[in-house]
């Protein structure tokens, strides 16, 4: 039973304080779509609501055909994979994997034939009779992913489960969680601050900033086209650089940056571009040399990261972060020239404060 | 922290509870093993006398009644606290263990303004036409009963408070997102997890109104008599040491047993519980 979940401009408020504003999001059948962003971005208030934790102030909360908004969270059947694991510490391993099943009124045979399939698939049969108290971080999350899954519901939440586990766990479980998470086809919505996780988890990224959604796309087009300056400098595009369009000669565009400089920049590449834009790199999208048609710079701090030179570099456009070929290193002080890899920006709106959610 | 700081530090108060509280009570143990007529006689002559099991019945019913009309009061009254926002429990909680503040005799005392033949239940009952006699309410189990629930309900609350508090969130919203109604996640997630506390707020209660003197002796009088009068009968006003060693001895025994059924009870029911 695969379901698509429709959240419809969701608003959350606490106290007078407003933590989501008219989000709406809707995550296709058997998809899984991570809300990522900082804290306080509203990610877990979202989830929270969609569990029947919360009530939104306004908005509704749809599961395929059913309208969840009023539901009480026992009656919503969504299984929910908490970041502190949640397990229950007076009941084994077993009967915390039985738990939903009995409440749906399973017979007890079934309820243990099933909790037990379901450890063999999370590898923990052999620690069936265990109480949670008795098992490491990465066992108390397979224990509590199985009894969320061994209800079968149309719905999986994650929120931030792996938070709790060391470095190497975190990439295991990451992988497990999505190979038995695609395996049943469930819908599902994890909740993450970590940007390496999300990307590697989801079908779909929405990145989340003060209670809205700033972009909701697939990894790959996010972190190569982001839409806005926000989503930009999340994903790691520390160079915001302003530009005005100065001439216009068929797909050529020529631009100015303060201070002067001019660069040559494709429409075929790039797309539309208009006369106010932001260039957008990162470190790597722009290369220090000592000449070229590129933004003059004066290089401060030089770092060593293994495949290049990072230089904190002054121009006239603010201060900029490029890197530089291991072959040409430059003294602090130097003057050289920051060369855009065209392929490696993008352009972006300039920096708008209501930047509002992109339809999907 | 060295060996000898670690020992050293709980010394003085080792010294003091063997010499103040084990070599005594082993003493007045002992010399109820010491009567010419048999090691038992005393024990054999208590529980021969019909007056005398019939007060150690009484203290037991009055104990374990008193205990678990405690455990409800306080259980609901903890659980709706333990739900409340940090400024309002704060203040509950100030409210529940204000009795505390003065001594069992002027709190039992006060019960026998509210329930003397003249005193404020009656008058009220009279006044408003449902009675045409006052009540005897005095010098009953009841009375006792009602005196020691109100004695003990702060203690209860205090404990469970804690305990409930303590139960995580997330475990509660797991066990509603897997489907258990308010009322399953109550018997199945909330009781369990509070067995620890209700067991402690248990034995509590229960040894001290199995053990209580002034309460019974005000509200009880004469003909309510339980185990801590009887004993406070023989040592002071009958002089029988030895009686009243015996009855003391009972009393340990008999506090123990419970406290351990009790925790046998509660590893059973969460197998997590001291």
């Amino acid at each position: 039973m695969t379901v698509s979940l429709t959240i419809e401009n969701l608003s959350a408020h606490y106290g007078q304080t407003q933590v989501l504003k008219d989000l709406s999001i809707s995550v296709k059948a058997g998809e899984l779509v991570s809300l990522l962003g900082s804290s306080g971005c509203g990610k877990t208030t979202t989830l929270r609501i969609v569990a029947g934790f919360l009530a939104p102030t306004a908005g509704h909360v749809r599961l395929g055909d059913r309208d969840l908004t009023t539901l009480p969270a026992h009656a919503r059947d969504i299984g929910l994979v908490f970041q502190n694991y949640a397990l229950f510490p007076h009941l084994t391993v077993q009967e915390n994997v039985a738990f939903g099943l009995k409440q749906r009124g399973i017979s007890s045979a079934d309820r243990a034939r099933r909790a037990t399939a379901m450890l063999e698939r999370v590898g923990l049969a052999q620690l069936a009779d265990r109480l949670p108290g008795a098992l490491s971080g990465g066992q108390k999350q397979r224990v509590a992913l199985a009894r969320a899954l061994v209800i079968e519901p149309p719905l999986l939440m994650f929120d931030e489960p792996l938070s709790n586990l060391d470095a190497k766990l975190r990439v295991d479980m990451r992988v497990e969680i999505r190979q038995l998470q695609k395996a049943n086809g469930t819908t599902s919505l994890y909740v993450t601050h970590d940007q390496e996780e999300a990307f590697s988890i989801s079908d779909r990224v929405a990145i989340m900033n003060a209670g809205r959604i700033m972009q909701l796309d697939t990894p790959e087009v996010l972190y190569q086209k982001p839409a806005n300056a926000f989503v930009a400098r999340f994903v790691g595009f520390e160079n915001l650089i302003p530009m005005k369009t100065i001439a216009r000669d068929g797909a050529i565009v020529t631009a100015e940056a303060a201070g002067g400089a001019k660069l040559h920049l494709s429409q075929d590449l790039f797309g539309p571009i208009k006369d106010d834009f932001v260039l957008a790199t990162r470190p790597d999208g722009l290369v220090v040399r000592g000449q070229g048609e590129g933004i003059p710079a004066t290089l401060g701090t030089r770092t060593y990261l293994g495949r290049a030179y990072q230089y904190k570099c002054e121009t006239a456009a603010g201060e900029i972060t490029a890197n530089g070929a291991l072959s040409e290193m430059f003294e602090p002080g130097a003057k050289a020239v920051l060369v855009p890899l065209p392929e490696q920006c993008c352009i972006l709106d300039p920096e708008n404060r209501d930047t509002t959610s992109r339809p999907d | 922290m060295n060996k000898f700081a670690k020992w050293g530090l709980t010394l003085p108060a080792t010294i003091a509870v063997t010499l103040l509280l084990v070599v005594p009570v082993l003493i007045t143990i002992a010399t109820t093993f010491g009567e010419s007529k048999g090691i038992f006689s005393t024990y054999t002559a208590f529980f021969n006398s019909g007056f005398r099991t019939g007060i150690l019945y009484r203290t037991l019913r009055i104990a374990l009644i008193t205990t678990a009309i405690s455990l409800v009061i306080g259980f609901l009254t903890a659980y709706v606290i333990a739900q409340m926002p940090g400024r309002l429990k704060s203040i509950a909680i100030i409210a529940a263990v204000f009795p505390l503040l003065t001594g069992v005799v002027v709190r039992s005392f006060a019960w026998l303004i509210i329930l003397g033949k003249n005193g404020i239940l009656n008058s009220s009952l009279i006044s408003l036409g449902i009675i045409s006699e006052p009540l005897s309410m005095l010098y009953t189990e009841g009375s006792v009963i009602v005196a020691m629930v109100y004695l003990f309900v702060p203690l209860m609350i205090l404990t469970l408070t804690g305990v409930l508090e303590g139960i995580p969130r997330d475990v509660v919203e797991a066990s509603a997102s897997l489907g258990a109604k308010p009322i399953a996640t109550f018997f199945q997630v909330i009781l369990p997890l509070a067995v620890p506390g209700l067991i402690v707020g248990a034995v509590l209660v229960f040894t001290g109104s199995f053990t209580s003197y002034a309460t019974p002796q005000l509200l009880g009088g004469e003909q309510m008599m339980m185990m801590g009068t009887l004993l406070y009968q023989r040592a002071m006003v009958t002089f029988d040491w030895v009686g009243a060693s015996t009855i003391a001895a009972i009393m340990v025994v008999i506090t123990i047993a419970v406290v351990s059924i009790m925790s046998r009870i509660a590893r059973r029911l969460n197998p997590m519980a001291v």
